[in-house]
């Protein structure tokens, strides 16, 4: 559905799309209408005021980049918009940063307080990580609507500490598993309105998507081995190429998962008994993803925006929403009235630790 | 300018929508007196100009008005509401307005440019001269430590040079490396040169390296004494340490900069940061090389006579061959360091 404002300015409500009566299951695909020479302008103000203040201007720069995504983004003619505290935003990059300095400085001096940093890290990361969840979904919205995240602590330190450690423990047999448990955790607990968000994507689907993508793996490096292999004759010097050649496979390897894990996730989504449909295709996001890195590459980065635009249009055009009733009918949550009448002011808590 | 804020303006369509439903209501927009009317579907609302925020303009994305009480329009018709914007005396911040003007988009491209070039040039090695006496002893064991292990594993075979002469070239140096008054701590290592041929290296904590082939070359004890103190400035001056202090700082800078596109891609930069050290510090180690020979009553050109040796018996065109490490490929301006070295700044006195 087109805003109805694109066409006829003045209609009057009897071309309303917003009415309720809509048949069962309509279809509201999602629109997206950023352009890249566009974005470009606001990319490189964000990159030259980053530079020049060392950084700091970095959590505006991501408040208007995810500004321009959003209200770009348009589902039953209404866009979705980003509500972010650029400050909360810089606290989190401090938070974050001073932990990688901490991790990578501890090592140096001792390994026990290399050791107390870690086991540091494992604690905190987790409520982190929710915390930002929970800012990323709490700020963002659309039709006036906030969407929330209400996991827990205790679901956080199961998904981002105990799952980690069995899939290690199992040597990555357990990796798909962890992500099908983190995507439950995600999306279960999430809200939009007072509407919750459900997901059932089967363990069995994540297995056959990262079954199928190692074994390619394992296949090129076996092709890889026995090319360097034929060509070394004796020179070593030869399987100094083995690094770029195994990064060259992953990027082959990385269109097809987040194609089929995009898919998946949005095909097994239900928000309040709408279900949405995510058609991405791996063959597609490979060509636009290779396309873009070429662009990057020969412009030394200057193509950036514009591959940013392609890849997000795509992967977000591929979505439809498969319409239960009217897209109306969603009432805001608790919370929201709540944070309505007061001032939005950011807590002391509120961290964006971006992954 | 025909339109003071006190006439009523041209309608301008919107949706509204009351924060508390998804529910759009079609409204049309109007100022009157410095107070904007919501008319339309089930509303209307008044509201001083004052209590509402606009967000800022993107191209054909929708802009929304925000009330405080969590309401919002949204609206699409771009040019209505720009005369009605226009009418107010709303104007967009500056940093605003930059992102959508060809002109200065050129500017921040030049900008970008040209700040990427002067940190390059001036504010990294600013920041790692500044930082890297804080780097601590223990960090630079430990890399020394790795790069020896990667070295001997990897390029330099043990050493074929008699016990004496080993003593004896570790007794002359211990002998030079002071300065006023203070001992320089270092460790003498020989190692077989392998393909590296003639060469010398330092790490960062003060462990010297210097191949069989280069004590061959130079013949006699002074001229490889000359080669050690130059290895012994950039020790003494911490080349190394600010050499990876600049190179992490890129490869930070890079992982940020190509970090929308690709986390894999962002490692990649970080290998080719890494180039040898910069002219500059090739001449602060050949200043204070002369300065250790001078104390000991020796010219500098032992280094100049050892450094033409060493460019004659790499062959100039053939110094990138010598790999990163290398005497050669971090030196890279061998003839203009002889000329320097030889010019009247370091006649003998």
């Amino acid at each position: 559905m087109d805003n109805p404002f694109e066409h006829a300015p003045a209609e009057a409500a009897g071309g309303n799309p917003f009415a309720a009566g809509s048949p069962a299951l309509q279809r509201e695909p999602i629109t997206f209408s950023g352009r890249g020479g566009e974005y470009f302008g606001i990319w490189i103000v964000n990159l030259v005021l980053t530079l020049l203040t060392l950084g700091i201007y970095s959590a505006w720069a991501k408040v208007r980049r995810l500004q321009y995504f959003y209200r770009h983004t348009t589902l039953g003619g209404a866009a979705f918009d980003y509500h972010g505290d650029p400050r909360a935003i810089l606290k989190g990059r401090v938070i974050g940063f001073m932990l990688l300095l901490a991790y990578n400085v501890s090592f140096q001096f001792s390994m026990i307080a290399g050791i107390a940093v870690a086991v540091a890290l494992a604690a905190v990361m987790p409520v982190l990580l929710m915390r930002s969840l929970r800012f990323r979904a709490r700020y963002s919205s659309w039709r006036g609507l906030r969407f929330g995240f209400d996991g827990g602590t205790g679901g956080a330190y199961s998904v981002f500490l105990k799952w980690p450690i069995f899939t290690v423990l199992t040597l990555y047999l357990l990796g798909p598993m962890w992500h099908q448990r983190m995507k439950a955790y995600q999306f279960n607990h999430a809200r939009f309105g007072s509407a919750q968000f459900a997901i059932d994507a089967p363990v069995g689907a994540y297995y056959r998507i990262y079954g199928a993508a190692i074994a390619v793996v394992l296949l090129g490096m076996a092709a890889i081995g026995a090319l360097l292999g034929s060509l070394a004759d004796g020179n070593r010097a030869v399987f100094g190429l083995a690094p770029l050649l195994f990064i060259l496979l992953l990027l082959f390897v990385q269109p097809y998962l987040s194609a089929r894990l995009q898919n998946l996730v949005w095909n097994h989504m239900q928000l309040d008994g709408h279900r949405f449909e995510s058609s991405v295709s791996a063959r597609r996001l490979y060509w636009i993803m290779l396309t873009n890195l070429i662009g990057v590459i020969g412009t030394l980065g200057l193509f950036m925006p514009f591959a940013a635009i392609r890849l997000a249009r795509y992967r977000l055009q591929s979505v439809t929403m498969l319409c239960a009733g009217p897209l109306d009918d969603f009432i805001a949550g608790q919370a929201q009235d709540a944070a309505a009448t007061g001032e939005e002011a950011a807590d002391l808590f509120d961290v964006d630790i971006a992954l | 300018m025909s339109t003071s804020p006190s006439d009523p303006v041209t309608a301008v369509a919107a949706l509204y929508f009351d924060g508390r439903s998804a529910r759009a209501h079609i409204v049309t927009l109007g100022v009157t007196d410095g107070v904007l009317h919501v008319e339309g579907d089930d509303v209307s609302r008044s509201e001083p100009l004052g209590a509402l925020r606009v967000s800022e303009p993107m191209g054909d994305a929708a802009r929304l008005i925000s009330f405080a009480d969590g309401a919002h329009l949204e609206v699409r018709d771009h040019a209505a509401l720009a005369a009605l914007l226009a009418a107010t005396g709303h104007r967009d911040a500056a940093v605003v307005r930059w992102a959508f003007e060809p002109r200065m988009v050129v500017i921040m491209l030049s900008a970008l440019l040209l700040s990427v070039w002067l940190i390059m040039q001036y504010g990294l090695p600013w920041a790692a001269r500044i930082t890297a006496p804080l780097v601590p002893d223990s960090a630079m064991t430990v890399l020394s430590e790795r790069t020896l292990e990667w070295l001997d594993q990897a390029l330099t075979r043990p050493t074929a040079l008699p016990a004496a002469r080993q003593q004896a070239l570790r007794e002359a140096l211990s002998s030079v490396a002071s300065i006023d008054g203070q001992p320089i701590v270092h460790t003498l290592l020989f190692r077989s040169g392998g393909q590296l041929g003639a060469n010398a290296f330092a790490l960062p904590d003060g462990t010297l390296i210097v191949t069989d082939e280069l004590v061959a070359l130079a013949g006699a004890d002074a001229p490889v004494l000359a080669v050690l103190t130059h290895e012994l400035g950039h020790v003494q001056q911490r080349h190394g340490v600010r050499m990876l202090l600049q190179g992490s700082a890129t490869a930070l800078f890079m992982a940020w900069y190509l970090g929308d596109i690709s986390s894999l891609l962002a490692g990649a930069p970080a290998a080719l940061v890494q180039a040898g050290y910069s002219r500059d510090m090739e001449r602060e180690a050949d200043d204070f090389a002369v300065k250790l020979l001078r104390a000991r009553g020796q010219s500098a050109g032992l280094l100049a006579g050892m450094l033409e040796k060493l460019a004659a018996a790499h062959g100039e065109g053939a110094a990138s061959r010598s790999g990163p490490m290398g005497w050669l490929s971090s030196h890279p301006d061998t003839a203009e360091r002889i000329t320097r070295l030889r010019s009247t700044e370091f006649a003998a006195d």
